[in-house]
Order: structure tokens, then C-alpha cells, then sequence
């Protein structure tokens, strides 16, 4: 296999892995807990802040 | 016994030189834009000419000013986010003297002439050595802290952090790579040395690293203080979480491949050309989600706008980060780069994106940290601070529309021909054409700059009436 061919297919993998990463990260499944880990920097605070998260 | 508070003394240690060599580096970049007007300014002196203190204002303001900001925020906020105290304290007080070292190091040997003459990649090997052991320890707590964090999900900005911290060293690493002239026997210079690469690849390393500083130094780190501070200023969460995972990923898989937009039209291979323009081209799609995601967090929330010039900091920084990877992918299209590089255009989209949301991102997070590490619920005076925000955003529009009209005044004149060929304009016309735009750039400069002192003066008096705080506790209740 000559380099042309290996980058190629190193250039597809990554696409691949990144349509996967947008996949999970908007898979309905996840919803709910990525809501709850924006709400990460408010944890140690009095100032809660009012619910946001994500606009469907 | 496990600690119960948090360290802040780091913290405040690089809060506070953040805007000590801010003023410093922003201080120079107004001589030498007097320099450009006057050139007998400096009488000659030649630790003052032009071609050295150029180099001293560019690590002043990347690596002083927004280096000591990144380290300051990326402390707070890894300890605040993964609720646990640094890890290695030594290490991170090491990073601060470090770090401070490298800097008076860069201080004293630019003016001296001593330079590796690699374009923010300066310094000497030396000193190239110490940055590394430093880098090394602070990639050493900032994950450190992170391992033995109490929350389950590590925030996004610990994301941007660590991708920041990770490229930055390997990216100083391999363009760092040089022999030393001492190894080849020389004793008169012995902290001379001469890049491993020779040719294209000097150059095409150099970009790689070039570029790549701006992509993870000045973008990446700064996206992680945006995604940390706009919501705890704003008091809502990230617009979309989902978005911020996507807007990482993205801008990690393109920008490393951006950098060849440097060399257009030079020896570097036509195909590594294009490459540089069409990944450069496709960094338009992330940069602009982050924007938006920042932007949008606001919604519900506009009003605060009107009254709150620390949001108004963020939200314009993030407003001229827009606008400068828009304009960023545009200069890359080799037609259009054909006229603009080289120009003034390249001066002014530089600080577009340095002044305009490099620095604004950071003096809006500095004005809501400094009061929380002197155990003050704000800066000593907001209407200061209002002050700040207008003569920044006046001085930056001042500094980069000037540039803009001289640059392409600059490209135009430059490639105008006669009918036989000839060229239409001499080189000392078009520098004649470019002095009013000098003068305009001068004062834009001057108006933000002035800011700067205004926020000294501000910080200077929320110190005094405040005090060190030491004690701020750990959050014992663990729920993300």
C-alpha cells in the first residue's frame, strides 16, 4: 500500500469517527445528560441559574 | 486528609501579571506603531530599532499576556468544574516562576538581537528548553486535576483546555527543533542555534507551528475561558452543550491542516497549497457554531446587555471572533490572498482577532475573576469598566478598518503595471500612501491601551479594599 492510499484511508476513518461524534452527541439517548453537565459550572454556586439548555 | 478549598494563589499570581504584561506588550505595539510614523523615534538605539522590539511585542502580548491569562482561568476553572483542589501544587507554583522567567528571559535577549528568527517562535534554545520543562509541568497538573476530580463528566472547557495543552507542546516541540551552534564548536555565541529543517520544510514547519499557535493558543484556549465565563456571567447555562461537543471535535479534526495558507504562492507544492485553502475554508463551519452557541446563551437573557459591560466585553469579543473567521477563510482563497498578503490587510485581520476577541474575551473574564479571588462581589468600579469597554471596541474598529483600507490600497498599488510592463507605483509611494493609516492605526492602538491602564487602576483599587482569598470551599454534595 503506498502512502497515497494510507492517507486516504486515514482520511475516511476520521470521517467516520467524526459523523460517529455527532451522532452520540445529539443521539436522543444523551439528551438529558448533557443538559446536566452544562449545568456543571453552577454546581458549587448560590447563583443556579434558571433552565436552559438545549432549544429543540 | 483530603483539602476542602480551592487553590487560588496561583490563580491570582497570573491574574494579576496577565494585566501587568498586557500593558507592557500593548505598550510596545504603540511604539512601534510610532515607529512606523517616526522613524528616528527611538534615535537610533538600535535595542530599540523596529526589528527587534517587534518580536518582544508579539511574545508579549501571545505568550505574557494571554499565556499568563490562560494559565490564571484554566486553574480556576479546572478546580471549580472537577471540584477538586490542583493537583501537584509545587508544580503549579513552578509554572508561575517559570513561566515569569521566560518571560524577562524573552524581555532581555529579543532587544539584544538574540532570535532564532522563526515568526513567534523566537527565543533561543535556551529558553526554548525552559518552556518545555514548564509546559511539561503544566500539562502535568492541569491533568493531574482532572484525573482525581470528584465529578463524573469533565466540562467542555477542561476539553478545550486540554487539547490547548497537549498541541501547544507537541507544536513547540518539533518547530523547536534545532542544533545548537556550541555543538559545532563555537564558543562566541553559544546561544545560537540553526533550525533542523532546511528549506520548503523550514518553512512549512514553521507555518504548521505558525498557524497552529493561533488555532490552539489564541482560538482554543480562549473558546474554553468563553465557555466557562459567558454562563456564569450571563447566569444561564451553554446555549447547547450538544453544539460545544461538536464545535471541539470539529475544530480539532480541521485546524491542524490550516497552516499552508501561510506559504501561498510560494515554493511549498501547489497541492499542499490548496490543501491549507480548502481546510482553512471549511474552519468557517465550527467557528461560527462556537460563535453562535456563545452568542445564543444570552437569548432570554438580552437585556442584561444593556447593563452589564462585562457581558458586553464577551459578547463583542465574540462578535469581532466571527468577524475574524469569516474574514481568516476569505485570505486564504489564493485569488484573494494574491492581494492581500504581505499588505497592511494582514496586520489589521491579525488584530481583529488579537484585540478584538483575544483580549476582550480575556479583560471581560479577568473583570469577573479578579474581584472572586480578593473576596469582592465586583471590580471596584463598574462605570470604570464601561469606560474600558468603549474606548477598547472604539480603538479596535479604529485600528483594524485603517488597516483594512491601507492594505488594499497597498496590494492594488503594488501590482498596478504601465501598458509596457513596468511597474506604476515606486515602493516609497506606497509607503507615503500608507502614513495617514498609520496615524489612525496609532490612535486606535493608543484608545486601547489606554483601557488597559483604566483596568490597572480599577484592579489596583478592588485589591486594596479587598482581601486574599484562601478559604474558598469545595462544594462537599457531588451531583454531576
Amino acid at each position: 500500500m503506498d502512502s497515497g492510499t494510507l492517507s486516504g484511508l486515514i482520511t475516511a476513518a476520521f470521517i467516520v469517527v467524526f459523523i460517529g461524534i455527532v451522532w452520540w452527541a445529539y443521539s436522543k439517548g444523551n439528551k438529558q445528560r448533557f443538559e446536566e453537565d452544562a449545568r456543571l459550572p453552577f454546581e458549587d454556586d448560590d447563583d443556579r441559574p434558571a433552565k436552559q439548555g438545549d432549544k429543540q | 486528609m483530603e483539602a476542602t478549598t480551592y487553590n487560588y494563589k496561583v490563580v491570582r499570581q497570573f491574574a494579576i501579571m496577565t494585566v501587568v504584561w498586557g500593558i507592557v506588550g500593548m505598550l510596545v505595539g504603540v511604539i512601534l506603531a510610532s515607529q512606523l510614523i517616526w522613524p528616528d523615534l527611538t534615535f537610533g538605539i538600535e535595542w530599540l530599532s523596529y526589528g527587534r522590539l517587534r518580536p518582544l511585542h508579539t511574545n508579549a502580548v501571545i505568550f505574557a499576556f494571554g499565556g499568563s491569562a490562560m494559565f490564571a482561568v484554566s486553574y480556576y476553572i479546572v478546580q471549580r468544574t472537577c471540584q477538586v483542589r490542583l493537583w501537584a501544587e509545587k508544580l503549579a507554583a513552578f509554572t508561575f516562576w517559570g513561566w515569569t522567567a521566560v518571560i524577562v528571559l524573552a524581555a532581555i535577549t529579543l532587544p539584544m538581537g538574540i532570535t532564532s528568527s522563526k515568526e513567534y517562535a523566537e527565543l533561543e534554545w535556551p529558553i526554548d528548553l525552559l518552556i518545555a520543562v514548564v509546559w511539561v509541568s503544566y500539562a502535568l497538573v492541569f491533568f493531574g486535576t482532572i484525573i482525581k476530580r470528584k465529578t463524573k463528566h469533565i466540562y467542555v472547557s477542561n476539553w478545550f483546555f486540554g487539547a490547548y495543552i497537549l498541541v501547544i507542546a507537541l507544536l513547540h516541540i518539533v518547530n523547536s527543533a534545532e542544533l545548537p551552534w556550541i555543538l559545532g564548536g563555537s564558543t562566541s555565541a553559544w546561544y545560537k542555534s540553526y533550525s533542523a529543517y532546511a528549506g520548503v520544510q523550514d518553512a512549512m514547519v514553521q507555518w504548521w507551528y505558525g498557524h497552529n499557535a493561533v488555532g490552539f493558543f489564541l482560538t482554543t484556549a480562549f473558546l474554553g475561558m468563553m465557555y466557562y465565563f459567558i454562563p456564569k456571567q450571563a447566569g444561564r447555562p451553554i446555549y447547547s452543550y450538544r453544539l460545544s461537543v461538536v464545535h471541539f471535535w470539529s475544530l480539532n479534526f480541521i485546524y491542524m491542516w490550516a497552516g499552508p495558507h501561510h506559504l501561498q504562492y510560494t515554493a511549498l507544492p501547489d497541492w499542499a497549497q490548496s490543501l491549507g485553502m480548502v481546510f482553512s475554508l471549511m474552519l468557517l463551519a465550527p467557528s461560527w457554531g462556537g460563535m453562535m452557541n456563545g452568542i445564543m446563551t444570552l437569548s432570554g437573557a438580552w437585556h442584561k446587555l444593556r447593563t452589564d459591560p462585562i457581558l458586553k466585553f464577551m459578547v463583542t469579543a465574540l462578535s469581532f471572533y466571527g468577524m475574524s473567521t469569516f474574514e481568516g477563510p476569505m485570505m486564504s482563497i489564493k485569488t484573494v490572498n494574491a492581494l492581500s498578503h504581505y499588505t497592511e490587510w494582514t496586520i489589521g485581520h491579525v488584530h481583529s482577532g488579537a484585540l478584538g476577541w483575544v483580549a476582550m474575551i480575556t479583560i471581560g473574564s479577568m473583570y469577573y475573576l479578579i474581584p472572586r479571588l480578593f473576596g469582592r462581589e465586583s471590580m471596584w468600579s463598574t462605570k470604570l469598566i464601561e469606560w474600558h469597554f468603549w474606548l477598547s471596541t472604539i480603538g479596535v474598529v479604529l485600528y483594524i478598518a485603517s488597516m483594512w483600507i491601507a492594505g488594499v490600497a497597498q496590494g492594488l498599488m503594488w501590482r498596478a503595471a504601465n501598458p509596457d510592463g513596468t511597474l506604476t507605483y515606486s515602493f516609497a509611494q506606497v509607503v507615503a500612501t500608507m502614513h495617514p493609516f498609520y496615524g489612525i492605526r496609532l490612535m486606535g492602538g493608543s484608545l486601547f491601551l489606554s483601557g488597559m491602564l483604566m483596568m490597572a487602576f480599577n484592579v489596583w483599587q478592588t485589591v486594596r479594599a479587598g482581601r486574599v482569598v484562601n478559604d474558598a470551599p469545595i462544594p462537599q454534595a457531588v451531583h454531576a
